[in-house]
């Protein structure tokens, strides 16, 4: 017998500001993951204006060399571990569900704790300002003896406690989407009729399962270290300092993937979608997916080619051997719009500017790949227009994507198109100009993570070609800003299926209700909605 | 196709058959990835144990040359588990430590095994067991502590000192959540609350006792009987 | 079955079309009036008429980038002109509503698309393997053994005997990191072993004309040989992050032909043997720092000896040394340093300690050109070393009396 009655004295309705505290409902934890997440976002974009207003020029401006290096940490800090995985999980949170027909995620309340521990680990690691010594500052590497207890304070220790809370989060999320996506998928709703970004999910879900663990051990070490006389990473008492580097890198290569994958599963959905196309190569796409996460985790020690501890010749192979199945993706996304009949709305456009500047990033990967060119270009100017092609080019660009193609879902309204259309050129040159010149910069020889430069070196038209180019990515904010605060009021109504697309999310209301669906369509391939709205019952 | 997806409960748990598609509860599956993301943490850690070991040299005061060594000559003598009593006199608990959490895998999985046929009077007794058996062997660990203490092992006495006490310390944090698991376990079984169909939590708590059990025996083994096997 | 009808592809491509073109007509315009010439680009960018590396093994390292470049930018071409053109080929015409062909997928195009790929980056490998053995390679023995010392945030350079270890004696000690007669000064044409020390944190080695870095980790001796095969100034700088004035972390590789090196290497050792010990007491001794250094500092300005504590002790800092190594000051009363940093876009301070190594006081650093005061307590009569805490090879001492 079902067995969801209410209990009896519980409201009708819970309202407002306590529903949302207290909700496990996924698509409201997942809108909380959405909200939270682009908070860091901002916050982490003002750090990046800090930075690149001091680069702007040679000479010391704005702040000193202290508070430089806090900057440029907690950028990274707050970009990787409080935007991009969170608000990539947060995805997940609101259409793994919808997508493969469950009404909510297997673990409700669990799904709550992991957001919850978002907001708290967050301010654990911000209120190092607030400490003496100010926020963490050996890069968010942190490694040691640089981060250990002799050369830094508080705000490293504040920095890890709030890590190891996010990593939980991270890890209890991924728990919960593995036995949601197995356990839970509507009858009909085989293995491999599940959406991309569901399979995006599932693969990220492993890689974070066994990856985050280990990143929670390497911070435990340099905890041990710093607060109760620990020798791991200590050279002077028999420790190794490159150690903590190889933990580290366990986890946080794999890490890349996880902030990469279901970037990649956005762009997957959206691509048919606006080319009225099935993906070309479902199937290459499982196996790519499944083959990249594998990969991930034995190409680690890339980081690692100049410390002279390495075996250099099987990281470098593996580390090849990657771009494979990412090449594989890239030309079946191609295929997808090849011959298709291409919408340009918001959406696409974020996905095509997905796949131009995700091709840079993987292409400016393989120069480190070849470890004697990764001597010369480790540590400078070239790695940091690398993490920003695939990260911002390529994770950043997929979540914009997101947004604008599941908020009618979410919300109910359209964002606005024209507004949409300003935001990404204006993301999409002022990406370019902020971080394509740092090819240059890194080829010229300018290190990374320096406060100042000497005005002798060469490199003063590029750096401030750069911060131009931050100051436009700012700006693209703006409509973006303006475009959600209006659409929520007065956007147009956006019903079911806006788009006329293909997963189960869309045969549902926008926004769906709490059980998620009154009736589920026919599932016979992946594009249910699709089959459903031209009439295919049999399985093509 | 629909009174399907209905079945499945908010709370993810099939209805009408206490286990689903594959046999396996949805709180069980939860459990074992759970317990894959800890063998994960376990893997940092030991992986570091070896590295450190590996490269762990000493100075060797007759010839004057720094030598690898394990464990550092200072504390070798306290590894021997097959002595009751250390070189100072003391109690060494380790051995009968291990005897015990072994054991109290035993009663955990014969109280599983109680609670699938329904005898749950010896599910409670074999549960109630276990968990005594855990709180023993958590307070022989704290007195082997104290007795490492006074011979100078600390977290900050040598690399051995802090992969040791940081290895068997987070460990200990394990066994005592598991404890705490039992305890609750143990409370909701007194108040009637597991059955033949239903006792997911059980399966799950045990099969954490069994992961928490078959760490230590690989602690055991790495910390106590492999420098005596292999010195380096 | 047709399409909804939610296409708005009209006038989109062409405003975003003329944006983007808009944006790229101001963003040369900007660089043109800063001063990016074509030429500047070619320079650091691209492989043919670039920049050419100075040592045997930079190279092969150049070699391998320019094949890695060429096959990467022939990919790039190829994939993102079929991404732009695919976008703008199959746009939908406004009215039609038609379904494109259903395609799911092709087999042999995506073995096609995998074992090209697959053979490219296995090509790749082996060159970059051959490459790495080359650049890897041990040099012959013989030639100039060198120790790079790394400590927060200063370089300096112990040039040795013979191979680095235990017995290895440290023959002249380079303190200067840059400027005149400082840096790591090397023959041409000769095999160099450097070897990289440090005794805090982890730095890194990095000449951009070498094409290379190595990192310098505490408890590890990383080693790597080279021979420079072009006379010249190159810049080096630390490359890994090792605390708050990394980015001043600076150095200098003068490579000299041998003839020049084998002058300036007699010349130096033996004035650092020949270096007196500093002077007992009152006014300014020019340089003569007990342990050898590359340093012929001036003579500086005279430092007030023995007057009265209202004037200002005068410490210099030129060339990341301070003029005046040892100074005197009054006792029992506060007295002031004049301070004055030479050295234009580098931060020096002066740390002054007492005999058992307790900072008396840490002033803030400053940036020079520039001049400062700093306060210094009252001091019991003794002698107090004093360095700067960016560079810990400049170091000097008060005598209190």
């Amino acid at each position: 017998m079902a067995t969801t009655a209410l209990h009896p004295a519980a409201p009708a309705v819970r309202g407002g500001l306590y529903e949302w505290l207290t909700t496990t409902d996924h698509k409201k934890i997942g809108i909380l993951y959405l909200i939270n997440s682009l908070v860091f976002f901002a916050a982490g974009g003002l750090l990046a204006m800090v930075v690149r207003l001091e680069l702007a020029q040679p000479g010391l401006q704005f702040v000193d060399e202290a508070f430089y290096n806090q900057a440029f940490t907690m950028h990274a800090s707050f970009m990787l571990f409080l935007f991009i995985i969170p608000i990539l999980a947060g995805f997940g949170n609101y259409a793994v569900p919808l997508q493969i027909g469950a009404p909510d995620m297997a673990f409700p309340r669990i799904n709550a704790l992991s957001f919850w521990l978002l907001p708290l680990g967050g301010a654990l690691m911000a209120s190092g300002f607030l400490a003496t010594g100010g926020a963490a500052a050996s890069g968010w590497t942190e490694y040691p003896p640089l981060s250990g207890p002799t050369f830094h304070g508080t705000g490293t220790d504040l920095w890890i406690m709030g890590l190891v809370l996010i990593g939980t989060s991270s890890i209890l999320g991924s728990i919960n989407f593995l036995v949601t996506i197995f356990r839970m998928r509507a009858p009909g709703m085989t293995l491999f009729r599940m959406p991309i970004l569901t399979w995006t999910v599932l693969v990220t879900s492993v890689l974070v399962l066994m990856a985050t663990p280990v990143l929670t051990s390497a911070l435990i070490m340099l905890f041990i270290d710093r607060n109760y006389g620990g020798h791991f990473f200590d050279p002077a008492n028999g420790g190794n300092a490159v150690l903590y580097q190889n933990v580290f890198w366990f986890y946080s290569h794999p890490a890349v993937y996880i902030m990469v994958l279901p970037a990649m599963g956005i762009i997957s959905e959206v691509l048919p979608v606006f080319s009225g196309k099935p993906l070309f190569g479902y199937k290459a796409f499982v196996f790519a997916t499944v083959g990249i996460g594998a990969l991930g985790f034995s190409v680690w020690a890339h980081h690692m080619f100049t410390t002279g501890q390495v075996f250099l010749p099987f990281f470098a192979l593996m580390t090849f051997l990657i771009a494979v199945p990412t090449g594989v993706k890239m030309f079946n996304w191609i295929a997808t719009l090849w011959r298709g009949k291409l919408v340009f709305s918001t959406p696409l456009l974020f996905a095509i500017g997905f796949l131009t500047m995700f091709l840079i990033g993987g292409l400016n990967g393989a120069f480190s790949a070849a470890v004697p060119v990764d001597f010369a270009l480790h540590d400078t100017y070239w790695v940091v227009a690398h993490l920003h092609y695939v990260l911002f080019g390529g994770s950043v660009f997929g979540v914009f994507a997101g947004i604008y193609y599941w908020f009618p879902k979410m919300t109910g309204r359209m964002l606005d198109e024209t507004l949409g259309k300003i935001q990404f050129v204006l993301m999409f040159v002022g990406f370019n100009m902020t971080f394509f010149p740092m090819h240059q910069l890194g080829l010229a020889g300018m290190p990374r993570r320096i406060a100042d430069y000497a005005s002798t070196a060469g490199w003063n038209e590029l750096n401030l070609l750069a911060t131009i180019g931050g100051f436009v990515i700012a700006t693209s904010m703006l409509p973006f800003l303006w475009n959600v605060l209006v659409s929520l009021r007065n956007g147009k109504i956006a019903g079911d299926d806006p788009w006329g697309a293909n997963t189960l999310e869309w045969a549902t209301s926008s926004p769906p209700p709490p059980y998620n669906f009154d009736h589920l369509p026919e599932i016979r391939s992946e594009r249910p909605v699709f089959d459903a709205r031209h009439g295919r019952t049999a399985a093509h | 196709m629909t009174s399907d997806a209905a079945a499945i409960t908010a709370h993810g748990e099939t209805d009408a058959v206490p286990h689903g598609v594959a046999g396996l509860g949805n709180p069980v599956l939860g459990m074992l990835l759970f317990i894959t993301s800890e063998v994960m943490f376990f893997a940092g850690l030991f992986a570091a144990y070896f590295s450190i070991r590996a490269g762990y040299q000493e100075l060797n005061k007759t010839t004057g040359q720094l030598q690898h060594v394990w464990p550092p000559t200072a504390f070798a003598h306290l590894l021997n588990p097959f002595t009751l009593f250390t070189e100072t006199g003391a109690l060494n608990l380790i051995l009968p430590a291990t005897v015990i959490l072994v054991i109290s895998s035993f009663t955990c999985q014969m109280g599983v095994w109680a609670i699938r046929r329904d005898d749950r009077a010896g599910f409670l007794r074999n549960f109630a067991v276990t968990l005594i058996l855990g709180i023993t062997f958590l307070l022989m660990q704290a007195f082997d502590y104290t007795v490492l203490a006074k011979e100078g092992l600390s977290l900050g006495a040598t690399t051995f000192g802090t992969t040791y006490f940081t290895l068997t310390g987070f460990h200990g944090a394990h066994v005592f959540g598991g404890a705490l698991m039992l305890g609750v376990v143990v409370y909701r079984g007194m108040a009637g609350q597991f059955s033949a169909r239903h006792h997911d939590m059980v399966e799950a708590t045990s099969l954490y006792w069994h992961f928490v059990d078959v760490v230590w025996i690989l602690l055991f083994l790495t910390l106590y009987v492999l420098p005596g096997i292999s010195p380096s | 079955m047709s399409m909804p009808s939610r296409s708005r592809t009209g006038a989109g491509p062409l405003v975003a079309g003329t944006l983007i073109i808009l944006a790229i007509g101001i963003a040369v315009v900007v660089l043109a009036i800063a001063g990016l010439t074509p030429g500047r680009v070619f320079d650091s960018f691209f492989p043919v008429g670039g920049q050419a590396p100075v040592t045997d093994r930079g190279h092969a390292t150049r070699q391998l980038y320019d094949v890695v470049f060429y096959i990467a930018a022939t990919i790039f071409l190829f994939v993102e002109g079929l991404i732009i053109f695919t976008a703008f080929r199959y746009r939908k015409k406004p009215g039609d509503d038609e379904l494109p062909p259903q395609t799911h997928g092709n087999n042999l195009v995506e073995v096609i698309w995998t074992a090209i790929p697959l053979g490219i980056v296995l090509f790749l490998f082996l060159i970059s393997w051959q490459t790495l053995n080359t650049v890897d390679a041990k040099a012959a023995d013989g030639g100039t053994y060198v120790r790079a010392v790394a400590a927060r945030f200063q370089w300096k350079f112990q040039y040795l005997d013979g191979p680095d270890g235990k017995d290895a004696k440290v023959v002249y000690e380079q303190l200067l990191p840059t400027g005149e007669g400082g840096g790591l000064i090397l023959p041409v044409g000769e095999p160099v072993h450097i070897t990289l020390s440090s005794p805090d944190v982890i730095h890194a080695f990095y000449v951009p004309k070498f094409l290379f870095k190595r990192d310098v980790v505490p408890g590890k001796l990383n080693a790597f040989d080279f021979t420079v095969d072009t006379p010249g100034t190159y810049r080096g700088q630390c490359a890994e992050l090792c605390g708050e004035f990394h980015g001043a972390m600076v150095f200098e590789v003068n490579a000299l032909s041998r003839g020049d090196y084998d002058a300036w290497f007699t010349a130096a050792v033996k004035k650092a043997q020949q270096s007196p010990p500093p002077a007992p007491s009152g006014g300014p001794v020019a340089s003569g720092a007990p342990a050898p250094s590359g340093a012929p500092a001036p003579s500086g300005a005279p430092a007030p000896s023995g007057a009265p504590a209202a004037q200002a002790v005068q410490i210099e800092a030129r060339n990341t040394a301070f003029t005046q190594t040892a100074v005197t000051a009054p006792a029992n009363t506060p007295f002031a340093i004049h301070f004055k940093n030479d050295d234009a876009g580098i931060p020096h301070n002066v740390q002054v300690k007492d005999a058992s190594g307790k900072v008396v006081v840490n002033p803030d650093v400053l940036t020079g050109p520039g001049e400062t005061d700093y306060q210094v307590p009252a001091l019991a009569p003794g002698t107090y070393p004093f360095d700067c805490i960016v560079h810990p090879n400049m170091t000097g001492t008060i005598t209190v009396q």
